[in-house]
């Protein structure tokens, strides 16, 4: 069972990657380019998820958007757990005054409505791709904090840290080439999951109109165009919410397995 | 006789609840060059902790609180943390109790042995590979090659602690500090062991500092023997004088433990 929730996650998620990176040999169509006689076609042999309102292929579309949308999951999350990673590793390794000040600015972190943070952000900023890859990274890496504290203040009373010390191991050494190793499994599992969590946030943001900006398509600003026509025609909405929730799923079932696989 | 390392009235504490608690009350002992000098006594003496101090690797809850440490004329004590890190596995090198735990798991063999190389001598990766295997083969491991490759878990405690002893001898240390190098071994390997410590010393000149519990192995190797019982020196002298005529209560209950053992 938990070799095939790993799999099968794996196997979604390639589908998706491959997706995004053969996006214009796969595409029928160019995301942006018009079909006149063609709006808000159903799904047919020529246009395989239908068109959306200016009659642009919705497949072409979900296909490019997989870019976008993977593209920040994979960013933000990469920025989150790099973040996560040097400020839990520095709390749990030098403890004391160090560790109290950075924990305390991760609860302060935490305490903030995250969504509110960024959608203020990203109206003061303005949106763009490179905007929200960054700043849903640096609202995300408070749990990666906490879980990499965790498991060094239990990993820097082990022996094999003193000995690192006993032969002249600086202190940068020690948490770079000794402690992150050997943290790193749970911090693999969070940021698989986190990646769905980002994939969806960007979602929402695009819905709320401050994420990515048409004609650039990503899922979320797909399915916020879809809202006004929701009663004519469903598959704009159907289409690009269910590749967002396979997605999910798919990053889901990899943490899963991922989990069970260090649990052994 | 020259004086390799001079301790003199060294007090550490130890943190504990907001209070300071002294578990080292004022040790003072030498090491001759060439000199084999065993640091015996029971379990919480303080044996483990003086060693620590040495070059400064005690847990962070512990302080040392006065005293002087000087290691061929220059005093470790005012020493700041980069010019003990150059000494560390360079001049004083350690080995430990439980090999098996004090080597990093994550890492094979051959990667932990080169870092310490690469650490304190200028020698590129191939070099310090070339290096490595040699020092397998003087702490007498059969195919050197293989075991470079091999993870810590892979192997015996007594193979580990050949390995570990590898590390520390890599740099040629003045000094080497074996904290119960043998505690965790069965007889026969604690002798091989023993035996290697020796024969090493013989041809590559460094001193050693023993610590143990078991008057047997002091009798075996030691040319001098300090006895500590609580925190405090409370016997020295040459094997013949602690053994023929002890003064304080605490020799004689080691050397009747030992005998007791002896006539079972």
């Amino acid at each position: 069972m938990q070799d095939k929730s790993l799999k099968i996650g794996i196997f979604i998620i390639g589908l998706f990657v491959v997706m995004a990176i053969f996006a214009p040999i796969i595409s029928p169509y160019d995301p942006s380019a018009i079909d006149q006689d063609g709006l808000l076609m159903p799904p047919s042999f020529k246009h395989f998820l239908g068109t959306d309102t200016l009659g642009r292929d919705l497949f072409s579309r979900i296909v490019f958007g997989s870019r976008i949308s993977l593209g920040i999951g994979l960013v933000a999350v990469g920025i989150a757990t790099l973040v996560g990673l040097m400020l839990g590793a520095t709390a749990g390794f030098y403890g004391r005054r160090v560790d109290t000040v950075i924990m305390r600015f991760v609860d302060i972190m935490l305490c903030f409505p995250t969504f509110y943070l960024i959608l203020a952000v990203a109206a003061i900023l303005g949106p763009s791709v490179f905007n929200i890859m960054i700043i849903v990274g640096l609202t995300s890496w408070m749990g990666v904090a906490r879980l990499v504290r965790g498991e060094i203040l239990s990993l820097k009373e082990r022996e094999f840290i003193q000995a690192e010390r006993s032969i002249g191991a600086s202190n940068l050494r020690i948490i770079v080439r000794h402690l992150i190793p050997n943290a790193i499994g749970p911090v693999l599992v969070s940021a698989t999951l986190g990646i769905g969590g980002a994939i969806l946030l960007e979602s929402g943001l695009s819905f709320l109109g401050l994420g990515v900006q048409p004609p650039t398509p990503s899922w979320g600003n797909i399915l916020i165009e879809s809202k006004s026509t929701l009663g004519v025609a469903w598959w704009i909405t159907i289409f690009p919410g269910f590749a967002i929730l396979i997605t999910i799923l798919g990053f889901n079932l990899i943490s899963e397995g991922l989990k069970k696989k260090m649990g052994n | 006789m020259e004086n390799l390392l001079e301790i003199k009235n060294l007090k550490v504490d130890f943190f504990v609840n907001k209070k300071l608690v002294p578990v080292i009350d004022g040790v003072s002992f030498c090491i001759n060059k060439d000199e084999v000098l065993v640091l015996a006594g029971e379990s919480g003496s303080g044996k483990t902790l003086s060693a620590l101090s040495i070059t400064k690797i005690l847990p962070h809850n512990a302080i040392i609180t006065s005293g002087s440490i000087k290691f061929s004329g220059s005093d470790l004590l005012v020493m700041d943390e980069k010019q003990l890190v150059d000494i560390r596995g360079r001049e004083i090198a350690y080995i430990f109790q439980e090999p098996t735990s004090y080597l990093n798991p994550v890492f094979t063999i051959g990667d932990q042995i080169t870092e310490v190389i690469m650490l304190h001598q200028n020698k590129n990766k191939e070099s310090a590979i070339e290096e490595a295997k040699e020092l397998l083969s003087l702490v007498k491991i059969k195919e050197p090659k293989r075991v470079l490759f091999d993870y810590p878990h892979q192997l015996s405690g007594g193979m580990n602690q050949r390995v570990f002893l590898a590390m520390a001898l890599a740099c040629r240390p003045r000094l080497l500090i074996a904290d119960e190098p043998t505690t965790a071994l069965d007889v026969t390997i604690e002798a091989q062991i023993l035996q290697l410590l020796l024969e090493l010393k013989k041809t590559m000149g460094f001193s050693l500092l023993f610590i143990t519990h078991n008057l047997s192995i002091a009798k075996r190797i030691a040319n001098r023997i300090c006895i500590m019982h609580k925190g405090k020196i409370v016997e020295e002298g040459s094997v013949e004088k602690i053994f023929d005529a002890p003064e304080h209560f605490h020799t004689r209950e080691l050397i009747n433990a030992y005998e007791k053992i002896g006539k079972l």
